[in-house]
């Protein structure tokens, strides 16, 4: 089996094993033993609710940093439009697209396109779809996590079209290494994320294939430095040799739980947004609830990718951004027209290979034994106190019998059943308490 | 002869719309934990749910039996209800006696019986008037379950 890389690492020195992560985990996927956290990596989803709910900052993104950019000869920072709501009513996407260039980046990419042609696509898609239904969208990465690991019969539901970040990544290196004479190797397509979950996705693409984009990076780790180049900028001239570029920064569309297929039709399209919902209407899906429903938008983090764990501004805010700037989008340019029909023409948007559930005993245990495992295990909750306390390390008894049954764990590190289990949490969590005084 | 692996029977509330589907979430849980294939799972699921709800729908009780083995999965579902006249008739698609009520509430399309043989590979329905209906299905697993 593939070993599973996450998009986000937990610092054991900082962790004091308080347990926050493993009760936010929604997908169960933390153990805390010995006073510090671990992660099953075949449940994670990285939904990234782990990194808020930490209490000693210990859990943090695995995105890049503006240094390790250098490596490259040609850096084009693709935006999450997410980027162009975290700034003043009166910073344009075009002078946040020039504080880009500020930082060294070499090009920022006309997104929009992108993202039309993906829209257009699934439009397309959802039309001519012979089902099941609903149709799920797989531009967040949590949501396709997600089905993977507790909804596998579902896969066959999720969009078969590859999403705008990645289109956009492989004809940035199309574009550039034939305008430029570079290898596309040597052009870092860079994306500025909202969330550590679609650094994953570039990492590790659920697909199991490699991803066009080279790396994200955190919106919050480049924000100060935007920030300072606005404040900067009080001169707001647009002389810039990739003005219409970054104009039509100003016509995206993605990012936000709300009208984003305004082709499709209203009565069978249904947005939603937080994991919770989800998880609720995914349930009711597979009882066969929402017949009507062609098309489920989802996305992880509250009111979507700009309410992403890597933004800066308040979600409520950073929505009057985006409402303010979808009011004031300027109709596009023929040229903008012209280089979405060029391309909706020449290219193929579908996914490269299907996404495959998630099984983690499949590989290395028959039937009979997985049926034996579950019986012993539900042998072992009886003898549990059903509390759910976590003090074993498992987010709730079930979990914990489960991870007897697989060997994971003692059952004895169940407080009620050994006495010697108090002890030794008391041994490790004085030593945790006296370092929170200092 | 498949070795019979785990067998779960449930109760069947009829008339009891508040509840309906929990039994075919149970199953599917259970089923997914031990990491069925999907595509078997899924359909286990439609003729798990079809059958709650046909149960619910018509019937006064019901029991829901899930039987696991090395081979396949089966799904035995017994009620005390009205019984179904015309057995042809009730497996055509779009064919359904369900109330304005039922349909309402989204179901009663006339699709349950149908659904649940197109999603089975063994499928059989056996109806007594007055007394209750049977209804038998199997899916079989692939070769790596």
């Amino acid at each position: 089996m593939v070993e599973l890389t996450h998009g986000f690492k937990i610092d054991t020195t900082k962790c004091a094993g308080r347990m926050h992560c493993m009760r936010a985990c929604p997908t169960q996927a933390i153990r805390v033993k010995n006073g510090k956290a671990h992660l099953i990596p075949e449940l994670c989803i990285d939904c990234g609710s782990c990194l808020q709910a930490c209490p000693s900052r210990a859990i943090s993104a695995t995105t890049i940093s503006l240094a390790e950019l250098d490596d490259f000869k040609f850096k084009v920072a693709v935006a999450s439009p997410a980027l162009f709501t975290q700034f003043g009513l009166n910073d344009t996407p075009a002078q946040v697209g020039r504080a880009l260039l500020d930082l060294g980046f070499d090009a920022v990419w006309e997104y929009a396109v992108d993202i039309e042609l993906v829209n257009r696509t699934i439009t397309d898609c959802v039309q001519n779809w012979p089902g099941p239904f609903p149709l799920i969208s797989d531009s967040c990465p949590v949501v396709v996590r997600l089905v993977q690991v507790a909804y596998p019969s579902m896969v066959d539901q999720l969009l078969p079209i590859d999403v705008p970040r990645e289109i956009a990544g492989r004809e940035v290196k199309r574009k550039y290494s034939r305008e430029l004479g570079l290898k596309p190797e040597e052009i870092a397509a860079i994306y500025i994320t909202p969330c550590q979950a679609k650094s994953i996705s570039i990492l590790q693409p659920a697909e199991e294939g490699k991803s066009y984009l080279d790396g994200a990076i955190g919106i919050s780790e480049i924000y100060n430095d935007i920030l300072y180049r606005l404040l900067k900028d009080g001169s707001k001239s647009k002389e810039d040799t990739q003005r219409h570029f970054l104009e039509s920064g100003e016509l995206f569309h993605w990012g936000n739980p709300e009208g984003e297929f305004p082709n499709l039709s209203r009565e069978h399209y249904l947005p939603l947004s937080g994991l919770t919902d989800i998880i609720k209407v995914f349930d009711d899906i597979e009882k066969g609830k929402l017949k009507n429903i062609d098309f489920l938008e989802c996305h992880a983090c509250l009111g979507g990718c700009v309410g992403g764990n890597l933004t800066v501004e308040n979600l409520y805010v950073a929505r009057s951004k985006d409402l303010y700037l979808k009011a004031n989008m300027p109709k596009p340019t023929p040229a903008f027209e012209a280089e979405v029909a060029r391309r909706y023409a020449s290219e193929d948007f579908s996914m490269r290979s299907s996404i495959r559930p998630r099984s983690f005993s499949r590989d290395v245990l028959d039937l009979r034994e997985r049926v034996i495992r579950k019986k012993k295990s539900e042998e072992i909750q009886k003898a549990l106190p059903l509390l759910n306390c976590g003090l074993c390390g498992a987010p709730s008894c079930e979990d914990h019998a489960e991870d007897v049954a697989y060997s994971r764990a003692e059952i004895s590190d169940c407080v009620f059943l050994s006495k010697s289990r108090i002890d030794q949490l008391r041994r490790v969590y004085k030593k945790g308490s006296r370092a929170n005084k200092r | 002869m498949a070795a019979e692996l785990l067998r779960e029977s449930y109760e069947i509330q009829g008339g009891n719309f508040d509840k309906a589907g929990e039994i075919s979430s149970e199953i599917k849980v259970i089923l997914r934990d031990l990491d069925i294939e999907a595509a078997c799972l899924r359909r286990v699921v439609v003729v798990a749910f079809e059958a709650e709800m046909n149960v619910v729908m018509y019937a006064r009780r019901g029991t829901l039996t899930l039987i696991l083995t090395d081979k396949d999965i089966s799904l035995e579902v017994e009620d005390e209800g009205p019984g179904i006249p015309d057995i042809d008739l009730a497996l055509q698609e779009g064919y359904s006696t369900a109330s304005d009520e039922m349909r309402d509430m989204g179901f009663g399309f006339g699709m349950g019986l149908p659904n649940m043989k197109k999603n089975s590979d063994d499928f059989c329905i056996e109806s007594e008037i007055g007394k209750g209906t049977q209804v038998f299905a199997r899916i079989r697993l692939n070769s790596h379950g």
